[in-house]
């Protein structure tokens, strides 16, 4: 029997069709844009991400040639980014050269001007604002860091029964910073620095999370820094400006150290409490303290991490 | 109407920035200064400044040393001439006789107590015939300010000598400001009021 039925619904096929056809359209609406806003932080990336970087390879496998290219790239970005030349090198750590700091907690008054030099120095953001050093406030009688606190506001420093401590990356000769990152964007030099490639980075912040010393910072956004307060002087593996979403620490000011010269912290101290040098050299001012003064070993020496930034005292 | 209705809130939502944060002022420059706090003889003399506050015979006489007054708690009258001179010189301002250090012979030149003559550009001589360890520290580079080159094969390091920093009538470090504390991400330092000024 042929079917002489029409479909049942061939009337209502086409109120029937179309709210299918509409509601798979609206689904596939919805969809296409979930898909595009999901992808849209890409769209931030645009800037920084070039495919010279994306493509660079692993610094301890750039080739002198490869390095210059890196650095054309950077001043580039600099450029574009503040409308200042900059001069970026990639200074290598000295022959005969490990740096050790001092520091003289009888003579710090914790008015916190290494703070701001440092932040001056090596470019970090000033909002949100990264710091690599802190200084804390503690009461005289105790060690005990838990006692501290970074937070204080003082007309007149130093405030009578305190002592002032600051603490920034510890250069230490077991950086459990280093062990865990999976990428090792961290390393740690011959010269005791332990140094961060900003273009390797993954921002995963385990390093923050291992270090000791709370001395690790990550950009959550963007860094800014003021034109006028850019620091042209850089190095690839210093305070060459970073990006979102990468770590940073202090790093002995390598532009300067590894070029001769004193760290931005301690030539602003007004009270002379930081010292410097080459422990390797007999003659240096910190091998002159670690022989003559009462030198409070490290912090946290509990840990192992084996710093090489020691606090001391005069007296 | 829900797919379209998250469709356009993911339009909407991507196309919001991150919240900016609050304002955050630029550290006053005066934190970064590095200079030195106070200048000394030598460097006027370096930078071929006026001297005649060293002039001492512009109005004393020579050969003739000029009285020292007591009050009546044998604390010495600072003569109006010399009234920036605070005295606050050792645990309670003992050392406090001009003689101790200023030749009374020649005021144009200092004396250590055993007799020896010191010119005012070589005050760390002076100042290390009581301060010894001070003295030794600061020539070791362990004490005082510095700056410029650790290494010195590739340029020099510029030393602070002592009265670069102590004022000699009154060595002790003056106190001073502190420069702002760290602004935390969510709100004022020292605070626990997250959000306060976001958005």
């Amino acid at each position: 029997m042929t079917p002489t039925l029409p479909p049942p619904d061939d009337k209502t096929s086409d109120t029937s069709m179309s709210r299918r056809n509409f509601l798979r359209g609206a689904a596939a609406f919805g969809g296409l844009t979930a898909l595009a806003a999901s992808l849209a932080p890409l769209r931030q990336l645009e800037d920084f991400s070039s495919s010279e970087q994306f493509l660079q390879k692993y610094y301890k496998e750039l080739t002198p040639d490869d390095m210059t290219k890196v650095i054309g790239r950077i001043e580039r970005e600099v450029q574009k980014e503040y409308g200042i030349r900059p001069h970026v090198r990639d200074l290598k750590p000295m022959d005969g050269v490990e740096f050790v700091y001092c520091l003289n907690l009888t003579r710090c008054i914790g008015c916190r001007k290494c703070v701001h030099a440092c932040v001056n120095e090596n470019n970090q953001s000033r909002n949100p604002e990264i710091q690599y050093i802190r200084v804390l406030k503690m009461p005289h009688g105790s060690m005990d860091v838990e006692k501290g606190d970074h937070t204080y506001e003082a007309k007149s420093v130093p405030e009578k029964g305190f002592f002032y401590m600051p603490v920034q990356c510890q250069q230490c000769q077991n950086p459990p910073c280093v062990k865990v990152c999976p990428v090792n964007a961290t390393w740690q030099e011959k010269d005791g620095i332990t140094v961060i490639d900003y273009d390797w980075c993954i921002g995963c912040r385990y390093c923050e999370a291992a270090c000791p010393y709370w001395a690790r910072r990550f950009n959550f956004t963007k860094p800014e820094i003021p034109k006028e307060r850019l620091n042209p002087n850089m190095a690839y593996l210093g305070n060459r400006p970073r990006k979102q979403g990468v770590m940073e620490k202090c790093h002995f000011c390598i532009q300067r150290t590894r070029a001769g010269k004193y760290p931005a912290c301690l030539e602003v101290c007004p009270v002379g409490a930081r010292k410097f040098g080459n422990i390797l050299d007999p003659e240096s001012e910190v091998s002159y303290i670690m022989r003559e003064k009462r030198v409070f070993i490290q912090l946290k020496e509990e840990m192992g991490t084996s710093p090489r930034f020691f606090y001391y005292f005069d007296k | 109407m829900v797919f379209l209705g998250l469709g356009g809130f993911f339009i909407v939502n991507s196309a919001a920035r991150p919240a900016a944060g609050k304002e955050i002022p630029l550290v006053d420059v005066k934190f970064l200064d590095r200079t030195a706090s106070r200048r000394t003889y030598a460097d006027l003399v370096k930078a071929n400044e006026d001297l005649s506050d060293y002039d001492c015979y512009g109005c004393h006489e020579k050969g003739k040393p000029p009285p020292i007054r007591y009050d009546a708690n044998q604390k010495i009258i600072v003569p109006k001439e010399h009234s920036d001179v605070v005295m606050g010189h050792g645990s309670h301002d003992r050392n406090n006789l001009c003689y101790n250090c200023h030749n009374e012979q020649n005021l144009l030149t200092l004396q250590v107590r055993d007799g020896r003559e010191v010119g005012f550009d070589n005050i760390p001589q002076l100042c290390g015939s009581c301060h010894g360890p001070n003295l030794r520290d600061w020539e070791a580079g362990a004490h005082g300010r510095t700056s410029g080159y650790w290494d010195r094969s590739l340029g020099t390091a510029d030393r602070l000598s002592c009265a670069n920093c102590h004022n000699p009538h009154a060595p002790r470090i003056p106190t001073r400001e502190s420069a702002p504390a760290p602004h935390s991400l969510h709100g004022p330092a020292g605070t626990s009021s997250p959000h306060e000024t976001t958005h």
